[in-house]
């Protein structure tokens, strides 16, 4: 019988054989894992692209419609059933959007989606690299674009849930505003040690020093509206640390247009943070990516003017309210502006639109109405809802096409193929630490390094208009100058805010609701995240 | 199988020392049976033999070891000490034995390979006659044919004999009172009084249906009495008939609880569902195991080569497959060659297909007629009268299939092989399937038959020949406007690029190629080995290679369409995509391939230890796959058109500004890993009493690192209460099996091998340092928590036999909870960037009741009748659609054909409490006062201007009830099946009907001849809504056979059967589309969506030969 025993070797050897094969690690050879990439510092910088490319991602875009068309900055109103969608642009213009807003889901989702990426990408990131200077200065980079975003979500929706990890997928909780604030200040500065004080190219769309002050003067000027608290001379503080580095200088008079144009980039001296785009770069799926000013401002006769390869839009225009703001005639800001009789870039030869009686004033009602009729193309300042103002539609013919102001300071780029420019849009500039500091002191901050508001004031508008200096300053009139010096830059909401003009009337808006000064939480994000509460109001 | 020789033997010392002797006898003949279920005769098997003065037990021996069969008789009635002469060359056996015995009483009767030695007198008169008490007769079966071989035995003694090949015997020294028993094999043992009768004659009975057939079960086999789980043996004649290539085609309605689709395209497999649902993810097919060798794709088996299907529903089958085995596991085992038997077969048929329903458009005089009565203009009308549909049909499409094949064996090894070659057109124009599959194993007897070693090798290579962009030639076949010709005078296609959306359908299919070359390749090596103490140890080692090789070519006459593109058209839900065609021809190639490697072994155990027997298992599997291997390329503008896709480098894309090469996905390759343990425990105490448990822990590489191992525990129970002295007092029952069982089994399919980790593609461009950097990063989350997807079945059942056998059902009741659902799970951007991800949720019951019966009501002595039924009802709900995690995932609306201005319409809505493919739309009232078609609207009142808040739940797609009823009739050598099957009480949308239901776009497009009925005025007619949900119940006579069979026409030939087949005879329904059988399977069950698929009948001619 022992003799039997032996045949068990088989099965025994194989039993070993087995348990030396229970590994289930499958090298993943042809898919860019996490244990390829990054690996070295070129991947280690085009994995952090991601956060970019969704920083810019609606910035230019969606946001912009958001801060400016809630304000009297711009309106988008109908022409002949045309930019109706779903009276998504009424909505922002009367204040009566709701949940449902696209808008305010599109924002919402931009933001997150910054904040999603940015935390996927640190962990990575934090696996991956090692130690060092590189990797404390690129991960302080990031928790700045976080910090960036989680400031315009704080701004847009007041208390919002704080998400600093990746991996935890459990529904997070709204944090109160004033934690969300103190949250975005300690993260500003944690990293401002670890943060870069080369101003040029190769710091260019990344947070620097200098931002890191600009963001946190930003939140200081703001935190009396968010927190309850003023904190003006810490705003004053963060604003003097940008201003002693000498990094930065105000563009003359000469140069303050093209600061906006589509070849502007590191070079541009007012700059402390800005997102560049590019017509040739490909966008983050899930976001915009692109910058498409002159789609919506160039009134369509002037395709040629501006040379560029498409027929604008020209829904967009400006409203008498604010175009009230330009009345210097010395001021070099005027300039962004399309207003009156058209002419092309030499100044003489009018734009002329040859059309018929009807297409030029749809309720003409002569018989003639086929009629050709040829006239230059004139703007007018208001607009006014011919069509029907329920629809929000001032009608579509030439009349309606030529209605309201244009602004062209993003100005159209005749080198794209696209809609898509190269414009780069500035986030922070210099002169909006001029007008901060300005503005901090005014509000009850401490003058210093014998800077007053009314100096700092003048010294910008020494680099704007040949008219004579202001001899006074006051909050308003800081106001005004801010409407002149940020138009399209998407602060303007920001601004009204602080200074109580948000529910006021322009256009065709009468609601007055304060509540509306953050957005709702967006029915979408609701149902992803059971644990979010509607905003008061809403 | 040495050992048989040895028990003949023994038999005859037994019979001789009267001892045990009808036991044995039973082992022998089992042993003939199973080794031969329908051999050649011993007269065909020739031998050479020549000795001198031999007794003739020695001459039998001889004979024995030079062939394979044995010899059964009673030493004491034959005289085998008889010294021969024999000298044979080349001399059947037959002939041979009758020299052996000329001139002697003895004769011979081949049982299979039992060659029964009789005295022609009684065998009682040779033994002592120690008293009268004698009884002779005939044992016939139920036939009333002769039944040789039965075992006559006095019970309570050893003493008996065995019947001769009249079935006549005859038994003395009967002590008083004696009970004479009757015992044969696959029949009912019969016991008779002998009293004072002298002559008593008994008919034996079958034994009720396979309660000893061989079941295959996962990692071994059992007997159907033995089975504790629901499991359903389709044996090869059950299967269903015609020109069939598709395995799922087979089965369709012959067991309860299968759901099988099958969609009029010849080039689409069927879609098969196992007692419902029971996933969101893709993967809703059973799993398929062919030979013991797991996820061997089915393509690779010829309908002529299947020996059995096993059907294991419930999971106390299927969990042994953990992993994989959550929809069902079938198992398919192919012929295989037996010892001593050479078998060649051929079996062939030819087949013509007709078509019998298409839609039912407008001819060009009724488009006419209705334009002129509405006021309308045709857009086009040249005088011509063009039916569209038929001008893309062939008249007759014909198919051809040989299937050739031979196996045998010898003491030592076993063979089979075969080939099969399968011709199928479509009866679209140019489609065509052509399949070669050649199939060979072979199994060696080594070590003293200790060890058998196995090798299989088989290959299928398929041509599919498709319809080049099908969808848009059956929609353009529909809707073109019959008054538009097909050719101009000069012979080319007639166009009209004017019209927008308007394409020549012929010039599609005659301009364009579109072809998939598939080689599926399997080969396993299979080891045996018997160990001492009743254990045995098996290693399977396999390897599977599937490859395609695809190629579509567009000819350049397609640039000039109009925008040089149009959509594909696909069926939903698939979303259009919009095809481009580019200048000077479009070619695509790409090649892809799929390995599977497998090494399984497990060591089993069977012990008998008196009325307790066990049969434990033990083993190992793992398995490395690896999917999408390969690469695709494409390039336009050639210089001609006749290449077709043969030669890329022809092309010049580099000359076209902006074309670029499509490389296809970047994720299709991938490979994963499956590592499992399984033991399993099957004990019978008595043969009245089974329990069965099992136990699988698995491991796959495609989970997250957190949660990649699973347990799937089973146990069942089974009681053959027929067995109990109580229930056989009644005299009922012949059987009687209750059983019942629990068990979860597993999914790891249906998404990417990466899901569960992070994989970096392109993520946009932005600005760095002066340069434009392309970023890199994960596009969707990892989710190191990605476990298995669960299924838990419970499952009671019935299995009953009464009247002898004639009279069987078996029922099962079940109730199957999946939980965890690996599902893509919308979540908050926040958490998760990419905006949700694979991860475990959501819930989904199915419960159901399946009843099977088979009867023979008629069994005479040259008719049978032979009938069986099964039912299943199945109920489908979605208990949960809830993550942890993630919310999104309930009451999403689904199904969007995007039929002309209905674009953003949705038919169907996943949602908790809801069975899967829940219709949800409009309800349809009828017409307004200005014949305007309204709706119900949200808040209860009628509305004309319906919008989506308006859906509401409107029918399910799931069947109330599946059933299939075959018929099989003998009268002589004539046979005859007919075979029905059906689904009862689910609901159709039939969007092809709507998207064809515009009265007033026949300028443009044509309309079904229904539509003419209908108000130009009603904007709404078209509109998807419960009107156009129909009732999708149907019986389809899916198949009527007769045939006849020859047995040995000539010297030569075993048998041959001729036969004539008909498919799809009829069809009673009152669905309206062109036939009720849509797709079950999937997401979107139910949904009649560019179905211009024509239905067909065929009609085919076979014969079978053995020789």
């Amino acid at each position: 019988m022992k003799k039997k025993y032996i045949y068990f070797i088989i099965p025994v050897l194989f039993s070993v054989f087995v348990q030396s094969c229970n590994d289930l690690t499958v090298p993943v050879t042809t898919q860019i894992t996490s244990d390829v990439y990054p690996k070295d510092s070129a991947q280690f910088v085009a994995s952090t692209g991601v956060v970019y490319a969704a920083l810019r991602g609606n910035y230019a875009g969606d946001y912009y419609f958001m801060t400016t068309l809630t304000t009297d900055e711009a309106i988008l109103p109908a022409r002949g059933g045309n930019w109706y969608d779903n009276a998504g642009y009424l909505k922002m213009h009367y204040h009566t959007w709701n949940p449902d807003h696209g808008g305010t889901s599109t924002i919402w989702d931009w933001l997150s989606r910054i904040i999603g990426y940015d935390n996927q990408t640190m962990y990575i990131l934090n696996n991956n690299m090692p130690a060092g200077n590189f990797k404390t200065r690129t991960i302080s980079e990031l928790r700045m674009v976080r910090a960036l975003a989680y400031y315009w979500m704080m701004d847009m929706y007041g208390n919002v849930p704080i998400v600093t990890t990746y991996g935890d997928f459990q529904p997070k909780a709204k944090s109160d505003r004033k934690d969300v604030f103190n949250f975005i200040e300690s993260e500003i500065i944690a990293c401002l040690p670890n943060l870069s004080t080369t101003v040029d190219q190769t710091t260019y769309g990344r947070p620097t020093k200098y931002m890191a002050y600009a963001l946190l003067a930003k939140l200081y000027l703001n935190a009396e509206y968010y927190t309850g608290t003023a904190r003006y001379n810490d705003c004053v503080t963060a604003c003097d640390n940008v201003i002693n580095s000498s990094k930065f200088a105000l563009e003359p008079a000469s140069t303050y247009l093209q600061m906006f144009y589509p070849n502007n980039g590191p070079q541009m001296k007012e700059f402390i943070f800005a997102l560049p785009y590019d017509p040739s770069f490909a966008s983050l799926s899930g976001t915009n990516g692109n910058m498409y000013h002159a789609r919506y401002d160039v009134p369509r006769s002037e395709k040629a003017k501006f040379g560029i390869p498409f027929t604008p839009s020209s829904a967009e225009n400006t409203l008498p309210e604010f175009y009230a703001y330009f009345y210097d005639k010395n001021d070099v800001r005027d300039g962004q502006w399309l207003t009156g009789l058209q002419f092309m870039n030499d100044g003489v030869t009018p734009i002329m639109v040859t059309t018929t009686k009807k297409g030029y004033d749809q309720f003409y009602t002569g018989s003639d109405g086929g009629a050709t009729y040829t006239y230059q193309v004139n703007l007018t300042p208001k607009v006014v809802l011919r069509q029907d103002s329920s629809l929000f539609d001032c009608g579509n013919d030439e009349i309606s096409w030529n209605m309201g102001y244009r602004n062209i300071k993003f100005y159209p780029d005749a080198s794209s193929t696209s809609r898509n420019q190269n414009n780069d849009e500035p986030v922070f500039r210099y002169s909006d630490i001029i007008l901060m500091k300005a503005e901090a002191i005014l509000r009850g901050g401490t003058a210093t390094q014998g800077q007053t508001a009314l100096s700092l004031v003048n010294t910008l508008r020494s680099n704007r208009t040949t008219s004579a200096a202001w001899s006074t300053v006051t909050l308003d009139s800081i106001y005004n100058e801010r409407s002149r010096e940020f138009t399209m830059e998407n602060w303007h909401r920001n601004d009204m805010i602080r200074f109580g003009k948000y529910e006021g009337k322009w256009g065709f808006k009468v609601n007055a609701d304060t509540y509306r000064r953050i957005f709702p939480i967006p029915t979408e994000a609701m149902a992803k995240n059971p644990k979010l509460t509607q905003n008061p109001g809403y | 199988m040495k050992q048989t020789p040895i028990l003949v033997k023994e038999v005859k010392a037994s019979l001789h020392l009267k001892t045990n002797q009808t036991f044995r006898l039973v082992v022998v003949l089992l042993f003939g049976f199973f080794c031969a279920t329908s051999g050649l005769y011993a007269q065909h098997t020739q031998i050479t033999l020549i000795t001198r003065n031999t007794p003739v037990s020695e001459v039998l021996k001889m004979i024995e070891a030079k062939s394979n069969y044995h010899f059964a008789y009673n030493n004491k009635l034959i005289d085998v000490t008889r010294k021969v002469d024999v000298e044979a060359t080349n001399e059947k056996i037959s002939s041979i034995l009758k020299k052996i015995f000329e001139n002697t009483d003895v004769t011979f009767k081949v049982l299979d390979l039992q060659i029964i030695l009789a005295s022609s007198k009684e065998m009682g008169e040779s033994v002592n006659n120690t008293n009268n008490d004698k009884v002779t007769g005939k044992v016939l079966d139920d036939r009333g044919e002769p039944l040789p071989g039965v075992s006559v035995l006095i019970k309570g003694s050893k003493q008996g004999t065995v019947t001769d090949y009249k079935g006549l015997y005859s038994i003395n020294n009967l002590p008083k009172n004696a009970i004479l028993q009757f015992s044969f094999i696959g029949m009912i043992t019969q016991e008779v009084k002998v009293g004072s009768q002298l002559v008593i004659n008994v008919t034996l009975q079958e034994e009720s249906k396979g309660l000893s057939e061989v079941v295959v079960v996962g990692y071994g086999t059992t007997t159907k009495k033995g089975l504790v789980s629901a499991v359903t043996s389709i044996k090869p004649e059950e299967l269903n008939k015609g020109a069939i290539t598709d395995v799922g085609q087979l089965l369709q309605g012959k067991a309860a609880g299968l759901n099988i689709t099958v969609g009029g395209d010849p080039t689409s497999r069927a879609s098969v569902i196992l007692r419902g649902p029971s996933t969101l993810n893709s993967s809703m097919e059973p799993f398929y195991v062919i030979d013991g060798i797991p996820g061997v794709d089915i393509s690779l088996v010829a309908p002529e080569d299947i020996e059995s299907i096993d059907v294991l529903k419930d999971a106390s089958a299927t969990a042994i497959y953990g992993n994989r085995a959550s929809n069902g596991v079938i198992m398919i085992t192919t012929k295989k060659g037996k010892k001593g038997v050479t078998h060649v077969s051929y079996s062939g048929y030819a087949g013509i297909e007709n078509v019998t329903s298409t839609l039912n458009m407008m001819n060009a005089s009724q488009l006419r007629a209705f334009a002129t009565q509405t006021g309308q203009n045709l857009t086009e009308d040249t005088g011509a009268n063009t039916d569209w549909q038929k001008e893309i049909q062939r008249g007759t499409a014909f198919s051809t299939s040989h299937n050739l094949s031979f196996n045998g064996g010898s003491d030592h090894n076993t063979y089979s092989a075969s080939i099969n070659y399968t011709n199928k057109q479509g009866i679209i124009k140019t489609s065509n399937e052509n399949n070669i599959i050649a199939r060979m194993t072979f199994d060696q007897m080594a070590f003293n038959d200790k060890v058998k070693i196995g090798l299989s090798v088989a290959n299928a290579r398929t041509i599919s020949d498709y319809v080049p962009q099908l969808g848009e030639v059956l929609l353009q076949a529909a809707s073109h406007l019959p008054t538009s010709p097909v050719k101009n005078t000069n012979g080319s296609y007639y166009e009209n690029f004017n019209k927008s959306g308007y394409f020549n359908p012929l010039a599609i299919i005659n301009y364009n190629q579109d072809q998939t070359k598939n080689n599926n390749l399997v080969a396993s090596f299979t080891t045996n080995v018997k160990l001492p103490f009743g254990f045995t140890y098996d290693i399977n080692l396999s390897y599977q290679n599937y490859s395609s090789l695809h190629g579509e070519y567009y000819d350049s006459y397609m640039y000039n369409y109009n925008g040089s593109v149009f959509y594909n058209n696909p069926n939903p839900p698939d979303t259009k995509s919009i095809v481009t065609f580019g200048q000077g021809g479009t070619a695509l190639r790409n090649s892809y391939q799929t390995t599977n490697q497998s090494l399984e072994n497990w060591l089993t155990w069977n012990k008998t230890f008196g009325a307790h027997s066990v049969n434990a298992v033990l083993g190992y599997s793992y398995e490395d796959d690896i999917y999408g291997d390969g690469f695709q390329a494409t390039n336009i503008n050639f210089p001609v058109n006749t290449v077709g896709f043969n030669n890329l480098a022809l092309g010049n894309y580099s000359a076209i500004s902006g074309a670029k090469v499509d490389f296809g996905s970047d994720q299709s390759y991938s490979k994963q890993r499956l590592i499992s343990y399984f033991g399993r425990l099957n004990y019978n105490f008595n043969d009245k009493y089974y329990l069965q448990a099992s136990l699988r822990r698995d491991g796959s590489s495609v989970f997250g690192i957190n949660n990649r191992w699973g347990y799937f525990p089973s146990v069942g129970l089974s009681w053959r209460a027929g067995q109990e002295k109580f229930i056989q007092d009644l005299g009922i029952f012949d059987d009687l099996k209750v059983r019942a069982s629990y068990g979860v089994t597993g999914n790891s399919t249906g998404f990417n091998a990466y899901t569960a980790q992070f994989l970096s593609s392109s993520m946009g461009n932005f600005y760095s340092n002066g340069s434009s950097i392309m970023s890199y990063g994960p596009n969707k989350a990892a989710n190191p928590d990605l476990k298995w997807e669960k299924t838990a079945t419970s499952n009671i059942g019935l299995d009953a036999s009464v009247l002898k056998g004639r009279l069987s059902f078996t029922v099962d009741l079940y109730n199957k909870n999946t939980t965890d659902m690996i599902y893509w799970y919308d979540a908050d951007i926040l958490l998760v960037p990419a905006g949700g991800l694979y991860a475990n949720g959501g819930s989904m019951n199915n419960k159901g009741i399946e009843l099977s019966v088979t009867a023979v009501p008629v069994k005479i002595k040259n008719f049978s009748w032979k009938t069986s039924i099964n039912l299943a009802s199945n109920k489908n709900t979605i208990t949960s659609l809830s993550n942890p995690y993630f919310v999104g995932g309930d009451s999403i609306r689904y199904t969007q054909p995007d039929g002309s201005g209905q674009t953003g319409s949705t038919l169907q809505i996943r949602q908790t409490g809801h069975p899967l493919g829940q219709f949800f739309t409009l309800i349809y009232e009828g017409k307004n006062s200005d014949g305007i078609s309204q709706y119900l609207g949200k808040d209860g009142k009628l509305t004309i201007n319906p919008t989506s808040d308006d859906y509401r739940y409107a029918g399910s797609p799931q069947p109330k009830l599946t059933y299939g009823w075959s018929n099989s009739f003998t009268y002589k050598n004539f046979d005859l099946s007919v075979f029905f099957r059906g689904v009862y009480g689910n609901k159709i949308f039939n969007v092809t009907r709507a998207d064809l239901f515009r009265p007033s776009s026949v300028a443009f497009t044509n309309i079904l001849v229904a539509a003419g009925n209908e108000s130009v005025k009603d904007n709404n007619v078209y509109k998807y809504s419960s009107r156009f949900i129909e009732d999708g119940s149907y019986l389809r006579l899916e198949n009527m056979s007769i045939g006849y069979t020859f047995k040995r026409p000539v010297k030569y030939i075993e048998s041959l059967h001729l036969y004539g087949t008909v498919n799809n005879l009829f069809v009673i329904t009152k669905y309206t589309g062109v036939d009720p059988e849509i797709n079950q399977g999937g997401m979107a069950p139910g949904v009649d969506s560019n179905n211009f698929y024509p239905k067909t009948r065929t009609i085919l001619f076979g014969l079978n030969i053995m020789l």
